[in-house]
């Protein structure tokens, strides 16, 4: 995958909170892959939820979509193996962000 | 103490994410606002009454009271019923977007917002509430004479003598009455009358301290509330407030007319710690009766159920004595 840059970077009021945002993403996705292992559904939709609502807004689109198609299995009470299929895209789309200044 | 509408700047943000707080602030301090953050509902509230803010930003999803019900609450509480509620959050249901709006919110944004779009709908919302802010002053001032109404006044005691009994804080009532307003008003018309009021109302207001509240309490009766004020002070600025009534001149048809005013001063200090606005009005009033009797522009303090004249004796109330009097 294409690594994935926010919109926003070059926007000097936004620099700083999209690099926390971003360098905080290894622990989201250590988080989402613990939930599924535990089958602890209910939080992994609020993290999915979280993560719909925030990505967008840090610069990254592509987060809060994928997240939200996450969050709509979760909600419409979707199998096991699709709810999986959904998180681990949404790892993937996570593990290609890249953390500003860090080129 | 002169009744001004500040503009409104404070957002509170509910919301359980703390990448939506660090969002909003980056969005908004550009704009000027305070951005102040509540991770869950209940203490959403609690922080909503103690920081009156501008406006809130409310998220549904959140742990143990969910958006819905900390609207609910908030419009539902007197003390934050004004404050004007966004909903920012990203449920994106057409049904929700109903409820949250039937429930008394302006507006309803989802997530991940458009920043520009959050900011004008920040702007609208602090607009509004600008205009709502100055129509409640409006309704609490004198039209007259621009001081403080009675209602206001009321309010303000009851909420003064409240902190003074907490924090053991002395709060004093000065009561002013016009002397002789009937004849002045008799003699010269009651456009005159009014001039009196308004000149008299302008001396108070401007010999009075900042802190001071200024009050028209009904026909040609004035209030003014001393917060942190004892006794003893309270007669040095009643004292200064009637020679500033007395050297103040009105010109009716070519006659120069003087007006005084008679001073009636307690103070919560000394009146016991169960003390009602009632009954601190009450004593302020037994002053400014003794006022009239003793043949008007003049101070009298009430202490310990007896009146004290002031003026022309700044000593009658005794020399200055230890903080535990």
């Amino acid at each position: 995958m294409d690594p994935i840059r926010s919109t926003y970077e070059s926007d000097p009021d936004m620099l700083e909170i999209v690099r926390e945002f971003a360098s905080e993403l290894p622990e989201r996705i250590a988080r989402i892959e613990s939930l599924l292992a535990s089958g602890a559904w209910p939080d992994l939709q609020t993290l999915a939820h979280q993560l719909k609502g925030a990505g967008g807004g840090y610069g990254f689109a592509s987060i809060t979509e994928f997240a939200a198609r996450l969050e709509q299995a979760l909600k419409s009470g979707s199998a096991e193996p699709l709810v999986k299929d959904r998180a681990a895209e949404l790892c993937a789309i996570l593990r290609a962000v890249v953390v500003p200044g860090a080129r | 103490m002169n009744p001004e509408v500040p503009n409104p700047n404070r957002v509170l943000v509910i919301d359980d994410s703390e990448s939506t707080h660090k969002l909003v602030i980056a969005r908004l301090r550009p704009e000027g606002l305070e951005v102040i953050g509540e991770l869950d509902g209940e203490r959403g509230i609690e922080r909503s009454v103690a920081d009156q803010p501008d406006l809130i930003l409310l998220d549904i999803g959140l742990p143990n009271v969910d958006g819905f019900e900390v609207c609910r609450r908030l419009k539902e509480h007197p003390a934050t019923r004004n404050i004007p509620i966004i909903f920012l959050t990203g449920t994106t249901d057409t049904e929700s977007k109903v409820r949250g709006l039937d429930l008394g919110a302006v507006d309803y944004v989802t997530k991940p917002f458009d920043q520009v779009e959050l900011r004008a709908r920040v702007r609208a919302a602090l607009r509004t509430k600008r205009l709502q802010d100055i129509l409640e002053q409006q309704s609490f001032l004198d039209g007259l004479t621009g001081l403080w109404n009675r209602s206001y006044l009321d309010r303000r005691l009851e909420s003064e003598l409240n902190v003074a009994r907490r924090y053991g804080r002395p709060l004093s009532l000065v009561l002013v009455d016009v002397d002789h307003f009937k004849r002045v008003n008799d003699s010269f018309g009651h456009l005159f009358g009014d001039i009196v009021l308004q000149g008299i109302a302008e001396g108070l207001r401007a010999y009075a301290r900042r802190s001071d509240i200024v009050a028209r309490y009904g026909g040609e009766e004035f209030a003014i509330l001393l917060t942190d004020t004892n006794l003893r002070s309270a007669m040095y600025v009643s004292e200064r407030l009637r020679s500033s009534a007395e050297s103040r001149h009105f010109e009716a048809r070519s006659e120069v007319v003087s007006v005084t005013a008679s001073f009636g001063v307690a103070c919560s200090e000394e009146l016991g710690a169960d003390l009602t606005p009632e009954e601190l009005i009450r004593a302020a009033d037994v002053g400014l009766y003794a006022s009239k009797d003793a043949g008007r522009n003049c101070v009298h303090l009430y202490r310990n159920g007896e009146v004290i004249l002031t003026t022309g004796d700044p000593g009658a109330l005794g020399p200055e004595e230890g903080e535990n009097t």
